[in-house]
């Protein structure tokens, strides 16, 4: 790593590994972006899943996300911590796409697309069927609160909870103060409160 | 500790400790506080509820073929640069061409429509025609079979 990136960045960045693959990748080493593609292609498809809510389209973006990556590689520098840089680019997408599709059918739609898609089953020992309806049913209604929350709540939320963000790093991500990050969330888990309180 | 849901100040308190995030000593003071506080209570059994049932929540798995398709786009993307940067300055003179081709095109003088004349010979031979036509037509089916060459 060159000196002057060491100089500009902080303690916990010039820690980030993941910063180190991507100068190595800006040099041109393919394995390097081969590795960060390995570590984060999951957890990024899995968020634009849960953001757009089909996995035809996640996968597509998820892929539109690290050829961005790959194309930007000779002009990136290191101001952010990498999943910083990663999912920003990734809710810019699903934020556009959800912008794009409400534009083009409204949200309804939406929900029917989600609907034909099939839920992912419990990985627990032979459930029964009454079982097996019963998590369909709590899943689906859990997929509906979340795809019914306004989009920039809905990433804010998907941070907290399944990638296990910061306040601080998902206000980077969505480009806004850590305060409104806090203001967003609460907003969305009130909603979420209402809507899944009989769930208890 | 002040109400976090009365004084708006450290909620994420209250959402990190539902998460189970909190750190011990603010865990602790949470806790001290909910013993006197049923809003904080009732906030945090239901924001554990939320909680529960996001986690049901499973996203499905990934195409098998998902990096493959993602180094044929790579690919794909690499030689459309190479030739943006070639293409790049031939743009230019392209236009140019486009122009001076356009430019010669209308300035060609354009050939008179040719009218073409019809000869008395050949309207009689097609009128001719027109009458062994119906003749042949008139002519009773036994001697049009028999006219008929085998």
């Amino acid at each position: 790593m060159p000196q002057w990136v060491k100089e500009d960045m902080g303690a916990s960045l010039a820690l980030d590994c993941d910063v180190e693959l991507m100068l190595r990748v800006k040099d041109g080493d393919g394995a390097s972006f081969a590795l960060l593609l390995d570590k984060y292609r999951v957890s990024v498809t899995h968020f634009l899943y849960r953001m757009v809510q089909d996995q035809p389209v996640a996968e597509e973006l998820a892929q539109e996300v690290f050829l961005r990556v790959y194309k930007s590689r000779e002009t990136y520098e290191p101001a952010a911590k990498f999943t910083t840089w990663l999912y920003r680019i990734a809710t810019h997408l699903a934020l556009n796409w959800l912008r794009d599709k409400k534009n083009e059918r409204g949200q309804e739609r939406l929900d029917e697309v989600a609907e034909d898609g099939p839920v992912r089953e419990l990985p627990d020992r032979a459930p029964s069927v009454e079982q097996r309806m019963v998590h369909r049913v709590k899943v689906d209604e859990v997929r509906r609160a979340v795809a019914a929350l306004p989009a920039k709540q809905r990433a804010a939320v998907l941070m907290h909870k399944y990638d296990e963000m910061e306040y601080s790093q998902i206000a980077k991500i969505l480009s806004c103060s850590e305060s409104a990050v806090k203001s967003l969330l609460f907003r969305a888990y009130e909603t979420l409160r209402v809507r899944l309180a009989h769930m208890a | 500790m002040d109400c976090p849901i009365k004084t708006q100040e450290n909620r994420e308190w209250l959402l990190d400790y539902s998460a189970g995030r909190l750190d011990h000593q603010h865990a602790v003071m949470v806790e001290r506080h909910m013993e006197a506080c049923p809003d904080c209570t009732r906030f945090v059994a239901e924001q554990r509820v939320v909680w529960e049932a996001l986690g049901q929540w499973e996203p499905q798995e990934i195409s098998p073929d998902f990096n493959r398709r993602l180094y044929q786009r790579i690919d794909q993307a690499k030689p459309a640069s190479w030739l943006r940067l070639l293409w790049r300055p031939l743009v230019p003179v392209a236009a140019t061409c486009l122009l001076l081709v356009a430019g010669v095109a209308l300035h060609t003088p354009t050939a008179p429509p040719r009218v073409e004349s019809v000869e008395p010979e050949q309207v009689e031979r097609t009128l001719d025609d027109l009458q062994m036509l119906r003749e042949l037509a008139l002519t009773p089916p036994e001697e049009a079979k028999t006219s008929q060459p085998m």
